[in-house]
This record gives C-alpha cells, sequence and structure tokens, in this order.
C-alpha cells in the first residue's frame, strides 16, 4: 500500500500568532501537488510544521503518515520515516562535508523507525547502527549525482556553505535522490533561480518522480509548473487551502492572481473542514466547529 | 630518596624540600623570596560580574595539600617501572616516532630518554633538578627570570616556591630535531600540589617540536592541584612549535602559566588544547621582543559538567616588524563556564606590526536541550604604534536551532546532530594542528565526551574525518575502484 501523508484540520501558531488556521490535505506516493498561494499564507510553516519544526506549536489538529500520527514525533523521527523536505533556505553548516554528512543521513534513514520503538533513544545509549562501506556509499552519490548532473567537487565541500542559491537548491535535491523518501515536501525549491538554474532543477525533479515519490511542491510562482505538471494544484490563503484543482487552476492563477480567492470571513463561523484529496473536496466528517477570528 | 612532604603549604616547607634536594643556595633563596612573594602578592580575583572563576580558585583549599609527592619509586635514570596506566599512555601518545621522551608523575622525573645523535650535536634533555646542579649559569640566566617571572602573579610565585621535578630542554645552535620530544606529567596521587616546570631554550636558528600532555590517573573528590609553568626562550632565527593536550581528571585543579620570548627573527607555534580538570586557570604569553619575530597560537577547548576555564592569551608586541596570529575556538555544555580574555598589546618601538586575534565560543543550548553552560570573551587591544595592522573578533553564540533542525530532517538525531555540528565548528582550527595525532585524539575525546555512550558512532566519525581528509578530493575517482579491503585497512591502521 502506498504511503499517504494526512493533514487534518492543521493549526500553528510562531511566537503566539496564529499561522496555520486549519489545513486539510492529503498526499500520497506517486502524486505531485502544488501548494500555491502568496507570501505569508503560510506554506512553508505547513512544510516546517509538518516535520516537527520546535519554532512553531502545534494548538490544533493532526499529522498521520503511514498510519501514525506523527504530531509528537522528532524531525529525525519523521524523516527515518521517509519524509523529507526540500528547504528553501538550506542552512549552511561550515566545516561539515557534504560526504560525510549525507552518509551519516543515509545511514540514519536506513534505521528507519525502529531505533525509537524499541526505547534505545532519547537516552544517549548507543545506537548501533549499520555503516555502510565507504565504497558502497561513493558509488551510491556518484550515481545520483550523474543522474542530477551534480560536479565530483560537492561532496567535499562544506554543506551548503559558501553555495550559490542555485547550488543550495540542487544540493537539497541529491540529498532527496539519495535518501529516497516516500513523501517529499519541496519548499519554495524555485525561488531566487535565474532560468537555466530553474531548468535543471526541475528536470531533477521530474528524473525522481515516480511511483514511490509523493511531491509537495509549494510555490509562490507558477513558472516551475511549466516544467514540472503537478497532478493536483492547491492554493493556500491566509493559513488555509482555500480551494484545490487540477493543473489547470495553476494557470488560472497566473492570470487571475490570488484576490479571488481571498476568503469571506464571517465573525464566528468558518468556512467547512474540508478533507480534501487531490481535486476531490470532500466535507470531514465530525470536526470541530471552532471559533476562528 | 626523597620523601613526601606532609599536608599544608608554608616557609619551612620550602626549606625542607630544598634541603631534601640538595640544593645549592642560591636556588633556595629563589625559592624563599617566591614564598614570600606569594604571601605577599593578592590572588587575583578578576572583575566584578565576570563568571567568578578566578574567585572560585582563590577560594581553593591549598593547604589541603601537600606540595611534594615524589614518585614511590626512585627515580634512577633510565629505567623504572612506571604504572600501567602511564604505559599505556605512552603507547598512546600523540607523538609515534620521537626524539626524546620526558615522563613527570607527580614530582618526580622519573623517566628521560633523547636520541644518542641529539646528545652528541649537544642537546640537552633533562629534569630541572639536574640542571640545577649540572647547568647552574643556564638555569640561573633563565629560570623564571624573564619569560615567567616569579612574581608574574600569585601562582607563580608560589610554583617558584615549590617546584619540582621539571623538563629542561637545551637545543644549540643550528640543530634542527626533527621527530617531536615528548613529555608527559602525570598525576595520581589526591591531595598532592604538583609544580611541574617546563623550560625550553631554543638557540639560535635551531628548532625543535615539542609535545606535553597533561594527565591524571587517582580517583576520589580530594582535588590536587598542578601549578605548572612553561617557558620558551626562542632565540635568533630558532622555530619552537609546542603543542599541548591537558585531560585531567575532574579532581584536579590546574593553573597554567605559559610564555615565549622570541629574539631577532624567532618563531613559535603554540597549540594548546584543553579538556580536562575541574578548574583551569591558563595564562599563554607570546613575548615578541626581537625584531621580525612571529607567533602562533591555536587553542581548542571543551568542558562540560561543571569544568571552570579562564584563559587569558597576550601578544605583547615589542620590537619592528613582528607578527601574532591567535586562533580560539571552545565548545561549552552542561553547567560549565568559560571565561576568555584575548589581549594583543602592540608597544611604541613595535612598528611594523601585525597582530590578529579572533576567539569563538559554542554554547550547546538549544530549544532541543536547554543547558546551563555560559561564557565570555572579551578581545583587547592596545596599540601605541602607528604602523599597525591589528583586528581582534570574539563571539560566545549558541548552537543554531535552524542547523540542528536542518540535520534531524535529514534523519540524524538531536544528539548526534550537536556532535557534527560541534566537529563542524572545530575542524578549521584543527586543521591548522601540525600534529595528526593530537587532531586525531581532540576529534575522538571531544565526540566521546559529548554523548557518553557513543563509543562506536564516535569511531564511525572520526575514521570518516580522517579518511575524507586522507583520500581529499583529487583520489576521488581512484577511490571508487578501491577495493573494500583496501578501505579497511585504511580505517584499521588508523
Amino acid at each position: 500500500m502506498e504511503s499517504e501523508l494526512i493533514i487534518k484540520n492543521l493549526h500553528a501558531n510562531i511566537e503566539g500568532k496564529p499561522i496555520l488556521r486549519g489545513v486539510d490535505l492529503v498526499v500520497r506516493q506517486g502524486e505531485v501537488h502544488a501548494l500555491m498561494g502568496p507570501n505569508g499564507s503560510g506554506k512553508s510553516t505547513l512544510a516546517n510544521v509538518i516535520m516537527g519544526n520546535p519554532k512553531y506549536e502545534v494548538t490544533d489538529g493532526e499529522i498521520w503518515f503511514k498510519g501514525e500520527n506523527i504530531l509528537e514525533f522528532s524531525p529525525d523521527r519523521r524523516a527515518r520515516m521517509r519524509l523529507f523536505l526540500a528547504f528553501q533556505y538550506p542552512m549552511s553548516i561550515p566545516g561539515v562535508s557534504v560526504a560525510n554528512f549525507l552518509r551519516r543521513s543515509l545511514e540514519a534513514i536506513r534505521e528507519g523507525n525502529k531505533p525509537l520503538e524499541e526505547g534505545e533513544n532519547p537516552t544517549g545509549k548507543a545506537t548501533k547502527r549499520k555503516s555502510i562501506p565507504p565504497g558502497e556509499f561513493r558509488k551510491m552519490l556518484q550515481e545520483k549525482m550523474r543522474l542530477l548532473k551534480v560536479d565530483n567537487s560537492f561532496i567535499n565541500r562544506a554543506i551548503n556553505d559558501g553555495f550559490s542559491g542555485g547550488e543550495k537548491k540542487r544540493a537539497e535535491i541529491l540529498q532527496m535522490a539519495l535518501l529516497q523518501p516516500e513523501i517529499a515536501l519541496m519548499d519554495e525549491t524555485d525561488s531566487g533561480l535565474d532560468i537555466d538554474a530553474l531548468k535543471i532543477v526541475a528536470d531533477s525533479v521530474s528524473a525522481l518522480r515516480g511511483p514511490n515519490l509523493g511531491i509537495l511542491l509549494i510555490t509562490h510562482y507558477q513558472r516551475i509548473l511549466n516544467y514540472i505538471t503537478p497532478d493536483y494544484v492547491h492554493v493556500m490563503y491566509d493559513g488555509r487551502i482555500v480551494k484545490s484543482g487540477g493543473k489547470e487552476l495553476a494557470l488560472e492563477l497566473e492570470e487571475k492572481g490570488y484576490e479571488w480567492l481571498k476568503p469571506v470571513e464571517e465573525p464566528g463561523t468558518r468556512e467547512g473542514h474540508q478533507y480534501i484529496s487531490g481535486n476531490v473536496v470532500v466535507p470531514l466528517a465530525g470536526t470541530r466547529g471552532d471559533v476562528n477570528g | 630518596m626523597a620523601n613526601a612532604l606532609p599536608i599544608g603549604l608554608s616557609r619551612s616547607a620550602v626549606e625542607e624540600l630544598s634541603r631534601q634536594k640538595g640544593e645549592p643556595e642560591w636556588m633556595l633563596q629563589k625559592r624563599l623570596q617566591a614564598w614570600d612573594a606569594y604571601e605577599r602578592i593578592p590572588a587575583p580575583l578578576g572583575r566584578r560580574g565576570d563568571l567568578g572563576t578566578l574567585r572560585t580558585f582563590a577560594n581553593f583549599k591549598f593547604q589541603q595539600l601537600s606540595p611534594y609527592v615524589p614518585a614511590p619509586l626512585a627515580p634512577a635514570r633510565g629505567a623504572t617501572t612506571l604504572p600501567a596506566v602511564i604505559e599505556q599512555s605512552l603507547q598512546e601518545a600523540l607523538v609515534d616516532a620521537r626524539a626524546g621522551l620526558v615522563v613527570q608523575r607527580n614530582a618526580s622525573v622519573v623517566r628521560t630518554e633523547l636520541d644518542e645523535q641529539l646528545k652528541k650535536a649537544g642537546v640537552i634533555l633533562t629534569d630541572l633538578d639536574s640542571a640545577v646542579r649540572e647547568y647552574p649559569e643556564l638555569v640561573q640566566q633563565y629560570f623564571m627570570t624573564k619569560c615567567v617571572p616569579v612574581e608574574s602573579n600569585k601562582y607563580t610565585a608560589l610554583h617558584a616556591a615549590f617546584w619540582s621535578g621539571g623538563i629542561f630542554l637545551y637545543i644549540p645552535k643550528g640543530v634542527e630535531i626533527e621527530d617531536p620530544i615528548l613529555a608527559q606529567i602525570w598525576i595520581d596521587s589526591p591531595a598532592s600540589a604538583n609544580f611541574a616546570h617546563t623550560l625550553i631554550i631554543a638557540d639560535d636558528q635551531s628548532s625543535v617540536h615539542y609535545v606535553e600532555e597533561y594527565n591524571s590517573s587517582f580517583e576520589g573528590e580530594q582535588p590536587s592541584l598542578l601549578d605548572g609553568v612553561v617557558e620558551v626562550y626562542v632565540k635568533s632565527a630558532a622555530h619552537v612549535e609546542f603543542s599541548s593536550l591537558q585531560d585531567l581528571g575532574l579532581n584536579v585543579w590546574n593553573i597554567a602559566n605559559k610564555n615565549a620570548v622570541h629574539e631577532k627573527d624567532g618563531s613559535t607555534t603554540w597549540v594548546m588544547a584543553d579538556i580536562g580538570s575541574k578548574v583551569t586557570l591558563a595564562n599563554i604569553g607570546a613575548g615578541l621582543t626581537g625584531n621580525g619575530s612571529a607567533a602562533e597560537l591555536v587553542g581548542v577547548f571543551f568542558t562540560d559538567h561543571d569544568q571552570r576555564y579562564s584563559i587569558s592569551t597576550l601578544s605583547n608586541h615589542d620590537a619592528v616588524s613582528t607578527n601574532a596570529e591567535t586562533q580560539v575556538k571552545g565548545v561549552l555544555t552542561d553547567d560549565s563556564r568559560v571565561e576568555f580574555g584575548g589581549m594583543i598589546h602592540i608597544q611604541p618601538k613595535a612598528q611594523q606590526t601585525a597582530s590578529f586575534l579572533s576567539a569563538h565560543i559554542l554554547l550547546l543550548t538549544s530549544i532541543w536541550a536547554d543547558r546551563k553552560c555560559r561564557a565570555e570573551a572579551v578581545p583587547g587591544l592596545e596599540i601605541e604604534a602607528n604602523d599597525v595592522r591589528a583586528s581582534h573578533g570574539a563571539t560566545v553564540s549558541k548552537i543554531d536551532d535552524e542547523q540542528l533542525f536542518y540535520l534531524m530532517v535529514r534523519g540524524i538525531p538531536q544528539d548526534e546532530a550537536e556532535r557534527i555540528i560541534v566537529q563542524g565548528f572545530f575542524e578549521p582550527v584543527l586543521q591548522r594542528i601540525p600534529l595528526e595525532n593530537l587532531r586525531a585524539r581532540l576529534r575522538r575525546s571531544i565526540v566521546r565526551r559529548m554523548s557518553g555512550a557513543y563509543e562506536t558512532e564516535a569511531d564511525t566519525w572520526v575514521d570518516a574525518q580522517e579518511r575524507w581528509e586522507v583520500e581529499g578530493v583529487d583520489e576521488y575517482a581512484v577511490s571508487l575502484d578501491t577495493p573494500k579491503e583496501a578501505e579497511e585497512i585504511l580505517l584499521t591502521d588508523y
């Protein structure tokens, strides 16, 4: 059975300020969803909350992945379940080479969810991790680098340190290729790229696309969708998904902008919670009709 | 054979020590004057609002220590049986091939070895007690006079009153010693005060790599003291590379006063790594008193539990066209505290000077793991000449929550993510340590200390780091075809 990421009525704050105000979304393996919306609508917050960034406080709702409610799981555990986030602003970590980091990351991901279930962590007890022989690791890495046309010198550089914007985005996709997630969130992977870099990144994503990978492609430009055709398009506005549709919705947005989608709020009520699977909009049974301002 | 002195520091204890050693009158007088200075000079207390390390040290119970605990076996020259732990550590020492060796255990030098060729060339490596007898004129001229004067502070005075054992190294004109000389200072007796002294004189155009390790191996809460002094005289166009690793137990209080004075075109490279001891008070100096002299200082520290460090560096430029570069990096975790003060002083006559200092301290406290560690870094700059390039920078920062998040999102648990960031933080400064074994040892110690139970994982990381370093970019393509066995060998060889 394919993996499913199910987000139900998700509410989240940063420093007490509500950003997500009831997000409902389902992404399955093999599907490509585009999540669009103006700046500040909560798209990046959603990606961060799905991965468990403690900067954000989840005040309501659920996140299910592979049949488990992952809200209480640490980010690393979520990643080991093969959820992936390609960051909008990848952090540079001086002094740590890409190769070293990726090998440890891959070793950790391959461990899967097990160590935590057995209660070995987080007490700091030794995780007896199966190490990947360096030769084998290099072969794997080089294969992915060839696929994504990434230069060899990448691996000995420090993670994202001194990387150009385009290099950072490509390094994220290289990681994605290596770690083989089941669901990948790609946060503004197209932002800050010139048209050539955009094409390279889009080609890379297309190369990884397949039945085993579900993608949530977060963007506020229609541009990248000229290269990556989504199965579904969602529009986020003010912390909620206000419209979902097929790929033609992206073109409509390109024409009309986002303003026409601005929800009309009535005091004391809220638009009905929706359980959205692709372009099928279903009313969600049993959600709480809480007041939201 | 000498006997241990009873608990307590006093003038009569100084006299008794000198008498037991059968010292000449001048040394006795030097000790007594030092004792008087110790009684006269107030303990340094730091400044209001600092983290209190100096005040903590001022309250240390010096009077509950014995100022002289010689090694149990008579320090017969050459062969002495050493405790297994010391023998073991010699096996795992920071240097493989060495030109000479000195082991000091508590108050006694218990082993001295020097390459025969070097002996013939006139190199002297001996304990300081012997040097007092055999080379009195050298000791009188250099011992705690210009480099670390007796009255530098209260603790140097105490050191001068009670110094014992000690290492004396003289390298004659033009002699270049290739393999390093290793010194190990061991404390394995509780309630002991140890005053290890290192005196190095590198004559004109000579060079030496000298490595010093400070270790302890006794159990229990009852603390011991190491109040050490290192003096390095760098003569005209000589070069001294001095590396040290302080890995004392948490029941040892540690004072280190180290200085080098340079003549014309003399240069030093200091590497100071501190990861041990309960409290450390370190003053590291570079006296650039010869025209064209240069000093490079690389400092690394890591503290955990309730360790307290106060580290001060001084680049003192007092001649034309001198260079100094100080780079310090440290990481704190748990409840530890560190105060760092880095001073650049450029005297009026020190024109055409270049001096740089950077100190960066990382606190392992984050949104994931809230810890109480604290640090302050205070750079100081005093410039009295006008043809000068100087800069200094010091930062104290917490480990970055977003960096941790980034690594965790790649599947790496939080504590391991911390270690990766710390390794990356240290890596540039570790690269500047010439001694490969010291680099490796530091990596290993730091990674282990950060987790307690991660033995295998620490090895994985260290091995990986070393391996990438060894193989580098150029060999990348080649190593793809390297059979697995070859790589395994590389791993175990390390």
